[in-house]
């Protein structure tokens, strides 16, 4: 059945496009509601001082009224749908790409490989991530070649006739492996260790020489996904004027408009990034991803062209959370006060560096936990794997740390047969405390949180 | 069986991200009858940011929250901002909202000054009326002055203004140096029932008591922390990507990567812990981010509480909590034999 529709389509292109219109594309634009114009605003919103209200919020009402015009809402016209081809291999060469057949296909007006972007490189940091793979596959979900069609179905098709011929190349998957010196290099000729920290304070010999006990635990955390409910979404249009103006999912626009000027090699004043109201962000939009790849598709074709990443591209072609691999060692008096600690995490970076710095950096400072050590040190890697890349998503790092801080500080207690609440109280920061990183801290108020928690949920209540 | 157990985390967490600067600025104009326009560079991503940054914009106003209209997230109209991360936008872009505010009010508390016979520094803004300070029966309504402001004396009441945190370095040798200027903590506690026959957790209830500064909105703060908590928890128990040998990922959909849903969730009751932040806007620091940080900690600690095995790995899945279960039953016997 299959092939018959594909030589149908060879036949008769003209009534497959209205056909394919017709019966699979969803109406670009949300149908019109009735809903009253005339805004009852809530009392709330009109009290004054404003600060300390429970105000509601003005983007509510769309929401609710399904009003919210997210760019999957928006269409322009004659605008086109484009599609990323993804690589699927973790770790080749790229030997050629063959784009001819699907440049012929009725429907597609443009496709775009990796060698015509004029600065095929970005990142929030080291800028070490193409828009789209041309010489090299570095993870599974590389785009390697983009397509603009009429419609999304075209594109989607048109990928399948792009050829791409790979040279696999040795890949390195665990962080831990890739940390060794007979390991692949991801990016070679650079080491795969591609930041490190370190943190140190006092003198950790010392504090484990007068711990009474000393405790060591190793605990490890996985890749997860920021799934927000609005995938990553774009809309490119190439102007007359040369100026380019996008509407895309960009939590922060300004690094956004530099980073698409860099690739694009246009001055900043020439790109209009809006980013309207984003369906949920939680570190996953916090730099680009398709946007030139949709400019440069604009640029070829003269029309709006529309990219909307499937769930699958989501998890497989965005950031995702860092796995951190966590040894702890804790040296601690018999009463229950930690006198040494020493933390060592190994950071599976991913494919690209991303926001691993950042992530780095706050995993590194925050892994002590909230308490007062004097002799400390702390040490961090983060390692390229051919893996997803890992980037920002919230907490930086702090939710894996917690969980290997706050584990560890239970063994302890319980070890020390003391109570989970109570060996926090004995350790936990005071106003003016001074940081892992020597910085004097204000307005803390961790044992307030500690008792207010334990005294809403009864912790020390007799337990049934 | 079902056992019951609970488990206590709390943390710290900085306001703002470290390696380079994070400057925001912002743009408040009012208008003649007294309302006012902010333009930011920050992006309402569904935290509500634009709710809490017209929430400052008006407090220094002395106006109320429906009399902002906050303009967003075009790079064409609205000023620089570092954006929609690190949880910075209270913090950072509210600072350049009330001192962008602040520039614009002086103006009109200039122009009001010879309207009220007293010196600017006697004035202050309140109630949507331009005040004499100790005598606020001596006022003039904002609208009024906005107009006279522009329309009389050719001074449009516009202010443009920018925040940094400061930071200090961090040394590399020793890491010494002040990477943030502020931090917030929290506490989460989690109470769960583990199923010893089955290895699968059900959390019952978190209690959430979180720092934030002054909660600019509180309904907004209680909303940041249930959020968190599913993502906790999707942390904790459920989400995991997996690889093959090839390094593909094999569950790369929502059927087949488990997220917490509404019927996963807990009771959750969100404590609110009394805080001032003299360097922040109004106090206010900032909540976005920690309240995701301490959940899986506490659901991890709630485990081995019920069943006595310290799960090491996320996500603690049926089939690992199970293994380590039946792994420290085979361990009991062997203990009583050698005792």
């Amino acid at each position: 059945m299959a092939t018959k529709t594909k030589v149908a389509a060879k036949r008769a292109p003209l009534e497959t496009l209205r056909e394919a219109d017709e019966t699979l594309r969803l109406p670009a634009i949300t149908p019109p509601v009735t809903y009253p114009l005339e805004t009852l605003v809530p009392e709330v919103r009109h009290q004054t001082p404003a600060v300390g209200q429970r105000a509601t919020r003005p983007d509510g009402r769309l929401h609710g009224l399904g009003q919210t015009r997210y760019i999957d809402d928006l269409a322009f016209p004659g605008m086109l749908y484009a599609k990323i081809k993804r690589a699927g291999v973790a770790s080749a060469r790229i030997r050629s790409i063959d784009t001819r057949e699907a440049e012929a296909m009725p429907g597609v007006m443009a496709v775009l490989t990796g060698r015509e972007i004029p600065v095929n490189s970005f990142g929030p940091s080291l800028k070490d991530q193409p828009v789209l793979a041309d010489d090299r596959v570095f993870h599974a979900g590389d785009g390697v070649a983009a397509v603009a069609a009429v419609t999304e179905q075209i594109a989607l098709e048109a990928l399948d006739r792009i050829k791409v011929e790979y040279e696999p190349l040795p890949a390195v998957f665990d962080p831990l492996e890739a940390m060794k010196d007979d390991a692949p290099k991801v990016h070679a000729p650079n080491g795969n260790i591609y930041a490190t920290k370190v943190i140190r304070k006092g003198d950790i010999d010392k504090g484990f020489a007068a711990s009474d006990h000393i405790f060591e635990g190793r605990f490890r955390t996985q890749m997860v996904e920021h799934a927000p409910l609005e995938p990553h979404a774009t809309i490119a249009m190439w102007d007359p004027n040369g100026r380019v103006t996008i509407h895309s999912t960009l939590g922060r626009i300004t690094l956004g408009r530099a980073d698409v000027a860099r690739t694009l090699k246009l001055p900043i004043n020439r790109i209009r990034i809006v980013a309207t109201i984003v369906g949920g962000n939680f570190g996953g939009k916090n730099e680009i991803t398709q946007e030139p790849v949709l400019a440069l598709l604009s640029k070829k074709t003269g029309r709006p062209v529309k990219g909307t990443f499937t769930r699958t591209e989501e998890f497989i072609a965005t950031t995702t959370r860092h796995p951190i691999i966590m040894d702890y060692k804790t040296g601690v008096s018999k009463d229950g006060r930690i006198l040494a600690r020493k933390v060592r995490l190994v950071l599976d970076g991913g494919a690209y560096c991303s926001w691993s710095e950042t992530t780095l950096g706050k995993a590194c400072i925050l892994s002590a936990g909230p308490y007062k050590i004097d002799n400390l040190h702390t040490e961090a890697y983060v390692v390229y794997t051919n893996k997803t890349m890992t980037g920002a998503m919230r907490g930086f790092g702090a939710p894996q740390v917690c969980f290997a801080y706050e584990s560890h500080m239970d063994d302890i207690a319980a070890a020390l047969n003391l109570d989970p609440l109570d060996i926090r109280l004995l350790n936990a920061f005071e106003e003016g405390s001074p940081s892992p990183t020597g910085q004097v801290l204000h307005s803390v108020v961790v044992k307030d949180s500690l008792l207010q928690a334990a005294q809403r949920f009864g912790w020390k209540e007799p337990r049934s | 069986m079902k056992r019951r157990g609970r488990g206590i985390a709390c943390m710290w967490y900085p306001i703002g991200f470290t390696v380079s600067a994070n400057p925001s600025a912002a743009v408040v104009k009012i208008n003649e009858d007294g309302t006012a326009t902010l333009l930011t560079g920050t992006v309402e991503t569904g935290q509500g940011s634009l709710t809490i940054l017209g929430q400052i914009a008006a407090e220094e106003l002395g106006i109320a929250t429906d009399d902002v209209h906050v303009v967003s997230a075009d790079t064409d109209a609205t000023p620089m901002d570092t954006g929609a991360i690190a949880s910075r936008t209270t913090y950072v872009t509210g600072n350049a909202t009330r001192l962008a505010a602040e520039k614009a009010k002086l103006i009109l508390f200039e122009v009001a000054a010879p309207m009220l016979g007293v010196k600017p520094d006697q004035i202050e803004a309140r109630d949507r009326k331009i005040q004499v300070k100790g005598y606020p029966q001596r006022n003039l309504a904002i609208g009024e002055v906005a107009n006279h402001a522009q329309v009389v004396m050719g001074q449009p009441p516009i202010g443009a203004a920018s925040f940094n945190p400061a930071t200090v370095a961090l040394d590399p040798e020793t890491g010494q140096g002040k990477p943030f200027s502020t931090y917030v903590y929290a506490t989460q506690i989690a109470e769960v029932d583990v199923d010893d026959e089955t290895g699968e957790v059900e959390v019952l209830r978190i209690v959430a008591a979180h720092d934030c500064g002054t909660a600019i909105n509180p309904m907004l703060v209680e909303g940041q922390i249930e959020g968190g908590i599913s993502m906790g928890i999707g942390f904790a128990l459920q989400e995991e990507i997996l690889f093959d040998d090839a390094g593909r990922q094999i569950n790369p959909n929502l059927t087949n990567y488990i997220m917490p849903t509404s019927l996963d969730m807990p009771e959750i009751e969100v404590d609110i812990v009394k805080s001032f932040d003299p360097t922040g806007p109004f106090g206010a620091k900032g909540v976005g981010e920690p309240t995701a940080v301490p959940t899986a900690a506490a659901i991890l600690n709630a485990i081995r509480d019920a069943v006595g095995v310290r799960i090491t790995s996320l996500p603690a899945t049926p089939e690992k909590v199970l293994a380590a279960i039946k792994a420290k039953r085979a361990q009991q016997p062997k203990r009583i034999a050698a005792g």
